[in-house]
């Protein structure tokens, strides 16, 4: 190889970090943002600096030996083009449009195990980094996020307005024909089921236990004050709608319901078995 | 100058040239640097030493274990003592288990019951939106730390220890407690929701798992035990969220692998005389991906086969698979079905350790354990241990029918709520389920 060529590596974008002691650290607008497209340039630079920024960001990130145990421990890795040693390094290094590319596509693979973070020399929160990243994603409504959270609406009204993940009647044979048939069995007659169950909240086939009125109200109060309420207005403003409006009569039956009790007027009697039933 | 200055000047020059930076170093920023860089983002200690501190100030409530929970001690990853309260609980369900396995949560009301331990099971709960958490990302630090301190002042305010079902809520509940002990600023927005709800900051002394009461319990618990379980070959999975979310917040022992892998489930196992077996992938996550079994099924099918179910078997030659967390049981137990269509006919049955221990103590397999619910060979697995699952059965489909038709009431392991419990939590509410007031 010649002189010339060696000499002129530094200028080279892919050799920045042999360049770092002559350059020092590049801001982050100049550095290699030419694989994006550039409309979104600006998005992918506010969104690692919000990442960045982050409380926990520099709690999770501590350094990288490069030494690969997260990947080779990693499930996601062995099915997916996927693993966590390069998110690191594109963060240690600051590639904005690497961190870009990854959050809109790879970010979503891991399966949330801990066993990277549990492994790490460095005592790197893996995992909790690749939280920040969809994090942001959503707050961002990057159309990745748009595109996971489409079919997971349903989930993700029952949480906001139920507090509760996932319904026993979610089971359905066209949408979990892989559960066999014992699956089947129990979403035909899946009444008489959980009318079987020795627990009376857990009696319901449109939820997992019941959760009071007061309880729900109460939840969907943290989800609207803390914010989460206005990242999904980012990304899908049809459940934003249908929320709000539900948190809105809920909060009204519930006013009426706590008045009366306070007064020593409610007849329990007029209540339905259930709120849900309201 | 003496000889002895003149010894001591050369020794400072040297040391000078052989430390050229010694003075200007700032040797306290050092140590920080490396207490930070080798010590887990959450040191127990550490976040323990903060809690009480944060009592001290009066800026949250510790809810606090009391002699009346009957604790023993047991020890954590590093050797920090971890106090599990074993009586007076406040049952924290898990969603998924609900919704999907109800034998679960059945299983662990029914030793309550069966071992006379007080305990409370209320409306007034909310998952803790974990789960939801690490599939989707929709939701914030804020919003995480009001969900826990919300149920943690309901199980405050009735007396009750919380005992968290779900290793995901179990695991995002250390997380959590870590976030609002280490962080001002979360307290700081926490605070005036709370406010708003008529609560304050509540964090428990400890956050404890199910699985480590029933571990903590399972030597009293087996000797009510019915069945012989000495040839069964027991194989365990024990959930990531539970040991490597704040992975040293989880208890261990040394009568359990040698105190090198996570106590619960293993003990209890070992506890109820089954013999555990290994397999090289026992540290494997199952597949359960949070998002993916939801959406990405093909992903959680095949690791769950391949990584978890296929070694258990071929390695171990596991008569069942032990586990003791929602999404394990769930993805262990769901997830082998389709495998039959590829010729891989494994049907290992999967229990989490609470039916497997209800089981062993005499539990009814269908109106308790629910093994109906699962999908892999159970019943074949009861009568290999000689419980007298056909009984059992014609039973229960009797019952099923006389429930359908109206001849029979739905049975119950506690007296069942109010109407008013439904809708809102009444201060006194306890006394009315210990039956302290007239109905």
């Amino acid at each position: 190889m010649s002189q010339s060529k060696l000499l002129s590596l530094p200028d080279d974008p892919r050799f920045l970090d042999m360049a770092y002691f002559e350059q020092g650290a590049l801001p982050e607008e100049v550095r290699n943002l030419d694989s994006l497209k550039p409309e979104e340039r600006e998005t992918a630079i506010k969104f690692w600096q919000a990442v960045k920024s982050d409380f926990r960001f520099n709690e999770y990130l501590r350094g990288c030996l490069n030494c690969g145990v997260c990947t080779s421990g990693c499930p996601a890795a062995k099915f997916y083009d996927y693993g966590p040693r390069e998110m690191i390094q594109y963060m240690m290094r600051d590639a904005v449009d690497k961190i870009w590319e990854f959050t809109n596509k790879k970010v979503w693979a891991c399966v949330q195990c801990f066993t990277c973070s549990m492994r790490c020399p460095f005592n790197n929160e893996i995992a909790g980094l690749i939280m920040l990243l969809r994090e942001y994603a959503v707050q961002f409504a990057l159309p990745s996020a748009k595109e996971i959270l489409a079919p997971y609406r349903r989930v993700l009204y029952t949480v906001m307005t139920l507090g509760n993940q996932v319904t026993p009647d979610m089971i359905q044979p066209e949408a979990f024909p892989d559960w066999g048939p014992q699956a089947v069995e129990e979403s035909k007659n899946m009444d008489v089921y959980r009318k079987a169950i020795p627990v009376d909240l857990m009696q319901r086939t449109d939820v997992g236990w019941q959760p009071s009125l007061q309880t729900a109200v109460e939840m969907m109060t943290i989800m609207i004050e803390s914010g989460v309420m206005d990242s999904i207005k980012k990304v899908d403003p049809d459940l934003y709608d249908m929320v709000m409006d539900i948190y809105e009569d809920r909060k009204a039956q519930l006013e009426e319901i706590k008045e009366k009790w306070q007064k020593g007027e409610l007849n329990e009697d007029e209540l339905p078995d259930s709120w849900l039933d309201l | 100058m003496s000889e002895q200055e003149q010894v001591d000047k050369k020794l400072q020059e040297e040391l000078q040239n052989a430390f050229p930076m010694a003075d200007t170093v700032d040797w306290n920023e050092v140590y920080q640097r490396i207490i930070y860089r080798y010590s887990t983002p959450h040191g127990l200690q550490h976040v323990k030493e903060e809690l009480y501190k944060l009592e001290d100030k009066g800026e949250i409530i510790v809810h606090h274990i009391k002699p009346y929970n009957n604790p023993v001690k047991m020890q954590s990853l590093n050797g920090i003592p971890k106090t599990i309260p074993t009586d007076k609980l406040w049952n924290h369900k898990s969603c998924g288990q609900c919704g999907h396995i109800p034998g679960y949560p059945t299983s662990v009301f029914w030793m309550m019951n069966k071992m006379e331990i007080d305990y409370l099971d209320e409306p007034h709960q909310t998952s803790c939106t974990g789960w939801n958490y690490h599939a989707s990302g929709a939701s914030n630090p804020v919003a995480l730390a009001g969900v826990y301190v919300r149920n943690m002042w309901r199980a405050y305010e009735t007396g009750y220890f919380p005992l968290i079902h779900c290793g995901t809520s179990f695991g995002h509940y250390k997380e959590v407690r870590n976030t609002i002990i280490l962080h001002k600023e979360i307290r700081e927005k926490l605070r005036p929701i709370m406010r708003k709800l008529n609560m304050d900051i509540v964090v428990p002394e400890e956050v404890v798992h199910y699985s480590e009461w029933l571990y903590t319990m399972s030597k009293k618990a087996a000797q009510q035990k019915k069945y012989d379980l000495s040839n069964v070959k027991a194989a365990v999975h024990t959930p990531c969220h539970v040991y490597k979310l704040v992975p040293e917040d989880t208890i261990y022992d040394p009568e359990v692998w040698q105190g090198r892998r996570p106590a619960a489930p293993s003990g209890t196992v070992q506890n109820f005389g089954a013999k555990l077996v290994d397999y090289s992938t026992w540290w494997d996550c199952c597949g359960f991906g949070f998002r993916h079994i939801l959406t990405e099924r093909e992903f959680s099918r095949s690791f769950a086969l391949f990584k978890k179910v296929i070694p258990a078997v071929e390695e171990a030659h596991a008569d069942v698979f032990v586990t003791s967390d929602t999404g394990c049981v769930t993805t262990l137990d769901k997830s082998q079905w389709a495998g039959k269509a590829h010729g891989f006919n494994y049907n290992l049955p999967v229990l989490a350790d609470a039916q497997f221990a209800a089981i062993a103590m005499g539990a009814d397999p269908y109106t308790i354990a629910q093994i109906h619910w699962h999908a892999t060979d159970v019943e074949g697995f009861l009568r290999k241990i000689g419980v007298p699952v056909d009984d059992y059965k014609e039973k229960f489909i009797q019952y099923l029918s006389d429930l359908r038709e109206g001849k029979a009431q739905p049975q119950y392991l506690y007296t069942p709520h109010r109407k008013i419990d439904f809708y809102i939590s009444v201060p006194e509410r306890v006394k009315w389920y210990k039956k302290d007031v007239p109905k």
